[in-house]
């Protein structure tokens, strides 16, 4: 408190006794002031995010309690309320189910390959020449630049049946036959594919974060372990990863929300009308709620895609947390 | 998360304008296209696909400039991409600000003349309304009222090489399915590049495929009563899709996942002897812009430039794409919208629809139009022994939620018998057909 008092309190006459009570009123006041500035200076922020997320997230639960088809956009009548229907019909559906397994499936393979991927260019960063390294970087802002959209329709065009160079020069191998094959036939191919441009488009992410994060591990450590006789491998599963572990569940945590929402690339390589095989929770959502005009249906799935992910990171951030109250 | 969300914002976006609107479809009159009404300092919004400005751009400025002569209101045309504008229209439709006038395909009709989007019209207004193409106005009417008028349409021909046709002995078109198929294994068996189809059919054009349901007398779904009832598990319907199986199977060298949407652009490059597309999908395997990305660069021909010609396919009714257009309930000037439409759908404007290769409205028009333009002859032909989509408000989700093309996939890629898709197809088609 002292540190924080303004000159002007210290010139007081000490033991006057009515003057300590006088100043008394003033450090309160202060407090009042200062709680009422970090409000002010956060409410810019606040009125945004209010507007932007909140005000359309609350519509959207709404939405989901209602039944919202095209006669009521159209004409602007109330829609009914139904409770609970829209949830119950979600729920008691095989194919919704079968949207959720494929996408925690996808989310899954995708975040365990980006980020063992991320990893190890973000080892193999820490020990080539300096000039590699920067040509390494630069190659992978390129690649983080590029919007999500364009690199679908990059991919897109590479694998095109009839005119993809990828079957060109698969084809131009002896002996294979690739002349016209379609990706997309088999959706194990097929998603390989939208795997492939995922994990491509995420590594840069991963990998700068988790360079930056090695460059924390103290050299020291690893040369007293080397002494030791630790081998490399010992050295990077008791040294390196934990203290990179804070920092490897923080960006395992947003791999998971980013491909949980998988939408642009599976949309785009399957030319925005993708087969029953190839939706996700955000692609059904939306061809349920726009394509068919259930609006209703739609966001109630995506109140329930939510939930899931809620459900599922709950684990991912009361762990941050911790981490967190240790630092 | 983030994109989870902005789905929806975009979701809540669209229907804010909902509640601010709720006293807009009020007005619920005819919109009669032949009162006087001046339009002095008036200005309607027209939404025409982006076919009207890349091939008869010319039409629309002469039926504006026309209708502005007679009302003194002003035309604003916006040209819409086919992708995305049925997203676009929802949005629009939601708020205030409303086009007055809008073309919608005619499978997609149905569905906003059901659920209230568009205003009744007098049918009497229009010239040559007494013969329409059925297969355009059938998703005009509702309960004996007119939604929309009939504005263009395209009929599905068979596109051949001529040098082909020559070099393996054929003399003419085929005139039977029997011919079809024996011109076909003679392409097939004449040409060595393992590459080549003699017939280039992608595996989910759709529009193609029942076509040969319709050939053996199948059908997609019936209505009885207020139940829709999905017939393509029917013997009729399985013997036309697996006609089509055993054609795709033996003379095509298409991609199974595709749609026709860039088949005029595979076809120019040599390595199929027929396909099956709209009459004016020839003169884009001819000719193409020189860059793509610039409409108003010049045209280069393509290596099948001067080799193809058209003629009705065989045995195979066609099925009656086009579009249709219709006046908003919510528009401000729905009168001024109802004449700016008849000037655009008069027998003027058609002739000039039939110079850009389109087929025009009615059937009174056709024989004139085969007449007319030669290139678009064995269309007009076609158009007249043609097919439509089941007319039900739920059409355009069928469509949409992929059920035919999932159907056909998975027939060409043997993951079902026809047996198994079909009756999968129907499932789907009797639950959202009959869905409430």
């Amino acid at each position: 408190m002292q540190a924080v008092d303004s000159p002007t309190t210290r010139p007081a006459p000490p033991g006057g006794g009515t003057e300590q009570r006088a100043a008394v009123p003033r450090p309160s006041r202060r407090r009042r002031a200062d709680a009422r500035v970090p409000w002010l200076l956060a409410l810019p922020t606040l009125v945004v995010l209010v507007a932007l997320l909140a005000y359309p997230l609350y519509r959207m639960i709404v939405l989901s309690f209602q039944n919202m088809r095209l006669r009521e956009l159209l004409t602007g009548l109330t829609p009914s309320w139904v409770g609970f229907d829209q949830y119950e019909k979600a729920l008691t559906d095989s194919t919704f189910w079968g949207v959720v397994g494929r996408t925690a499936g996808f989310t899954v393979v995708s975040v365990i390959l980006s980020v063992l991927a991320g990893l190890g260019v973000a080892l193999l960063m820490r020990r080539v020449h300096p000039k590699v390294r920067l040509a390494m970087m630069i190659a992978m802002m390129f690649v983080w630049a590029l919007p999500q959209l364009v690199a679908a329709q990059t991919f897109r065009w590479l694998t095109d049946s009839d005119f993809g160079v990828l079957n060109y020069l698969i084809d131009k191998l002896p002996g294979v036959d690739y002349a016209n094959h379609s990706w997309f036939v088999n959706p194990w191919q097929g998603w390989s594919l939208v795997t492939v441009l995922v994990v491509w488009a995420g590594i840069p992410f991963l990998a700068i974060s988790l360079s930056a994060g090695l460059t924390q591990v103290p050299k020291e450590l690893l040369e007293a372990a080397t002494v030791d006789g630790a081998t490399s491998r010992q050295a990077l599963r008791n040294i390196t990863l934990p203290i990179l572990k804070p920092l490897l569940t923080i960006v395992t945590t947003l791999s998971v929300i980013w491909n949980f929402g998988l939408f642009t690339q599976t949309w785009v390589l399957r030319d925005g009308h993708p087969e029953p095989y190839y939706q996700t929770l955000a692609t059904y959502s939306y061809t349920q709620a726009f394509g068919q005009s259930k609006y209703s249906y739609g966001s109630a799935i995506a109140v329930i895609t939510v939930l899931l992910m809620l459900g599922v990171m709950v684990f991912y951030i009361r762990q941050m947390f911790k981490i967190g109250e240790v630092d | 998360m983030k994109r989870k969300i902005a789905v929806a914002a975009a979701l809540a976006a669209t229907l804010l304008g909902t509640a601010a609107c709720g006293s807009g479809g009020d007005d619920n009159g005819t919109a009669s296209a032949n009162t006087k009404v001046d339009g002095t300092g008036k200005t309607i919004k027209v939404w025409l696909m982006v076919d009207a400005q890349t091939s008869w751009k010319n039409v629309v400025e002469d039926a504006s400039k026309r209708f502005t002569a007679a009302t003194g209101a002003q035309v604003n045309v916006e040209y819409q991409q086919w992708a995305n504008h049925l997203t676009k229209l929802d949005a629009t439709l939601a708020g205030t600000d409303v086009p007055d006038v809008v073309e919608l395909g005619n499978t997609e009709f149905s569905k906003y003349v059901f659920n209230g989007g568009f205003a009744e019209v007098n049918k009497a207004d229009f010239e040559n309304s007494g013969t329409w193409l059925s297969g355009l106005s059938g998703a005009c009417e509702l309960d004996g009222k007119t939604y929309c008028v009939p504005y263009y349409a395209g009929a599905r021909v068979l596109v051949y090489r001529t040098d082909l046709f020559k070099a393996a002995g054929i003399a003419d078109a085929p005139k039977t399915y029997d011919e079809f198929l024996a011109d076909a294994d003679k392409l097939q068996s004449g040409n060595k590049d393992s590459k080549f189809g003699a017939f280039y059919m992608p595996g989910q054009y759709w529009y193609a495929a029942m076509s040969f349901v319709k050939s053996t007398g199948g059908d997609i779904a019936k209505k009885d009563g207020d139940k829709w009832t999905g017939q393509l598990s029917q013997p009729a319907s399985q013997q036309g899709l697996q006609r089509w199986v055993d054609a795709v199977k033996k003379y095509s060298k298409a991609d199974v996942t595709k749609n026709e949407n860039d088949q005029a652009n595979i076809f120019s490059q040599g390595q199929a002897g027929m396909f099956y597309g709209n009459a004016w999908e020839q003169g884009v395997a001819e000719e193409v812009h020189k860059d793509p990305n610039d409409p108003t660069s010049p045209m280069v021909p393509t290596k099948v430039k001067g080799k193809l010609a058209a003629a009705p396919m065989p045995e195979i009714p066609s099925f009656l794409g086009g579009s249709n257009l219709g006046v908003t309930q919510k528009s401000g000037n729905k009168e001024l919208a109802a004449q700016w439409i008849k000037y655009f759908t008069d027998s003027t404007s058609m002739s000039g629809l039939v110079k850009a290769n389109a087929l025009p409205n009615a059937t009174a028009l056709l024989d004139k139009a085969a007449a007319d333009n030669p290139t678009i002859a064995p269309a007009a032909l076609a158009a007249k022994q043609s097919w439509f989509p089941p007319n039900a408000e739920k059409w355009a989700d069928v469509e949409k939620g992929n059920v035919l093309q999932t159907m056909l996939t998975d027939v060409l890629t043997g993951k079902k018998t026809v047996a198994d898709a079909t009756k999968w197809a129907d499932d789907q088609i009797n639950t959202t057909l009959n869905e409430s």
